[in-house]
């Protein structure tokens, strides 16, 4: 009796919302006594392997040699390394959704979708109605969990060697009626939104597309990534894979920077549980400064660059 | 060619809600406003693009517990052709897998070429029922698409994940989820309107499906509010040395 965790790699890389998924696990193991392993679906598995290793996944059952994508046969896959689990925990990003409902399928089991929090091994918080209430639900039998990406602490480092057991996934070949057929690098090319420490984002405030050069400068020096509000995305200045929101995406950074962003209550309810929320905005009855714990009431044109050159001088750069 | 599409009915995304007295639920009362959920309304103008292109029967499959039927007639109003609902509160509330059998049991027999729903239910937070029929009928799926070309033969969608593009090839039939930018959904003109109150709706009290409760809500809250907001004083200047003091002394950001 266990708990498996998918570890969703891309290219060799562990991404941080797995870590997250392991974190959960960890808790639920605490709680249950029950042993955790980890699932790896890659190219190249060593590296996926190994990082999982440095949090302290100590049994991984691993595929090989798969490069490219496909939601059928990773949930089979899934369904077959985890089907004597009694949790399947994915993280609740694009492929983890995708997955999680066929394996629940396939072994008849109880979903538990996005979770927020871990109150004991069969009791977890949800986050419902764009984040504006949280609900606790019970769940019994079998379960596939999906955890919310940035809300867990990646567990401390605790470095093992994993023991691997290695399967051969089944193959896709070209009777499989779907496929993917191409990976684009993204349009903007820069750390995506859910995985950031640090975001900083722009609003209606910024009053065009080209003006959110000084949010990318910012966002270069502070290695954050760059978020958008909905009133900014629909404008069409920045595309919605940015926006973060109710409409948007859910994040919880250590550190959101807002500006030109008035706090919408849909914005709001996107970012809301950061750590440290900063706001600049020259209305200074703006609703964002309600939740700010540094609120900067200025033009943000004058704010951010000056922002940017002190936080250089300060890193060194 | 035939287009499914899931249709769900939430509460207004604007509403304020309040929670009950022994906090397990929020208050379900008259004033809360009910509109389909924003992401099928991509799923449904997408169909009617489709339609439109190159031609196909539209009709929406909705499980519902009696707000739904205004929500089923602006679909037609955009040119659905036609409704189905299941009205069953137990339904609605039971497991996210007893609502996707019960979806998967009404839209088999129909032969649809494309099942379409949004990526996310608005309310629940669920993304679950449309990968989950996909694997009830044995149909490949497709989520979170903001990109689709539709020719006779199969589908080219586009999506964003984690930061990649991808690009997916299908053959029919193939269960699909939208995201927000996959189109701008029409409002519906009057006389849409009004051929929408004519078009076949046909309610049903049950799919024939089992009904579980596996997992079960007991507890509503409000989110943690975080303490009261603090504004910086001083010049532009001072604000800034501020800030960066703060998140570099005592945040430990920088």
């Amino acid at each position: 009796m266990s708990i498996a965790v998918f570890l969703e790699s891309y290219n060799g890389e562990l991404i941080k919302a797995s870590k997250e998924a392991v974190a959960v696990g960890k808790t639920i193991a605490e709680k249950t006594g029950k042993s955790l392993f980890g699932i790896v679906l890659d190219d190249n598995v060593d590296n996926v392997i190994s990082a999982a290793g440095q949090i302290g996944v100590d049994t991984i059952k691993a595929a090989s040699g798969v490069s490219l994508y496909h939601p059928t046969m990773y949930s089979r896959f899934i369904v077959n390394a985890g089907k004597d689990a009694d949790y399947i925990i994915l993280p609740a990003t694009v492929w983890g959704s995708e997955i999680a409902p066929q394996v629940t399928v396939k072994l008849d089991a109880t979903p538990v979708s996005d979770i927020i929090g871990v109150e004991d091994a069969n009791t977890f918080k949800r986050s419902l109605h764009g984040n504006k209430i949280h609900g606790t639900v019970k769940a019994e039998g079998k379960m596939i969990i999906t955890v919310r990406a940035g809300v867990f602490d990646v567990p401390a480092e605790n470095v093992v060697t994993p023991n691997v057991e290695t399967i051969s996934p089944e193959t896709m070949d070209s009777d499989s009626i779907m496929k993917l057929a191409e990976i684009l690098a993204s349009s903007t090319g820069t750390i995506e939104l859910t995985e950031a420490d640090i975001i900083v984002s722009g609003g209606r405030g910024m009053g065009g597309p080209d003006q959110f050069n000084i949010i990318e400068d910012l966002a270069e020096v502070m290695t954050a990534a760059v978020g958008a509000s909905r009133a900014a995305v629909d404008a069409g200045w920045r595309e919605h894979s940015d926006q973060v929101g109710q409409t948007g995406k859910f994040v919880s950074p250590k550190l959101y920077i807002a500006a030109g962003i008035s706090g919408a209550i849909q914005h709001l309810a996107g970012m809301s549980s950061s750590e440290i929320i900063v706001a600049i905005n020259k209305d200074e009855e703006a609703p964002i400064f309600k939740i700010a714990d540094y609120g900067l009431v200025g033009d943000l044109f004058e704010v951010v660059p000056k922002l940017t050159e002190a936080i250089k001088k300060v890193k060194g750069l | 060619m035939k287009i499914v599409c899931l249709l769900k009915v939430v509460p207004d995304t604007e509403t304020r809600f309040q929670i009950n007295s022994d906090s397990t639920d929020v208050v379900w009362d008259a004033s809360i406003d009910y509109i389909m959920n924003p992401y099928d309304e991509y799923a449904v103008e997408e169909a009617i693009k489709i339609k439109e292109s190159i031609g196909a029967d539209v009709i929406t499959v909705t499980i519902g517990k009696g707000e739904e039927e205004k929500s089923i007639r602006k679909a037609m109003a955009m040119g659905v052709d036609e409704g189905i609902l299941i009205e069953n509160p137990d339904l609605v509330n039971s497991d996210p897998l007893s609502i996707a059998k019960a979806y998967a049991e009404v839209v088999k027999p129909l032969g649809a070429d494309i099942i379409f729903c949004g990526k996310i239910e608005t309310d629940t937070s669920e993304s679950f029922v449309g990968p989950a029929v996909a694997a009830l009928l044995n149909m490949p799926v497709i989520t979170e698409i903001s990109g689709l070309e539709v020719s006779e033969s199969g589908i080219v969608a586009t999506r964003d994940a984690s930061g990649r593009k991808e690009k997916f090839e299908s053959s029919y039939p193939v269960v699909l989820t939208a995201e927000k930018g996959l189109n701008e959904p029409r409002y519906p003109k009057l006389p849409m309107i009004m051929k929408a109150k004519k078009k076949p709706l046909a309610k049903k009290d049950d799919a024939g499906t089992v009904i579980r409760t596996s997992v079960k809500q007991i507890k509503a809250e409000l989110p943690p509010s975080k303490g009261a907001g603090k504004k910086l004083e001083g010049s532009i200047d001072d604000i800034v040395g501020q800030l960066v003091d703060g998140l570099q002394n005592k945040d430990k950001m920088i």
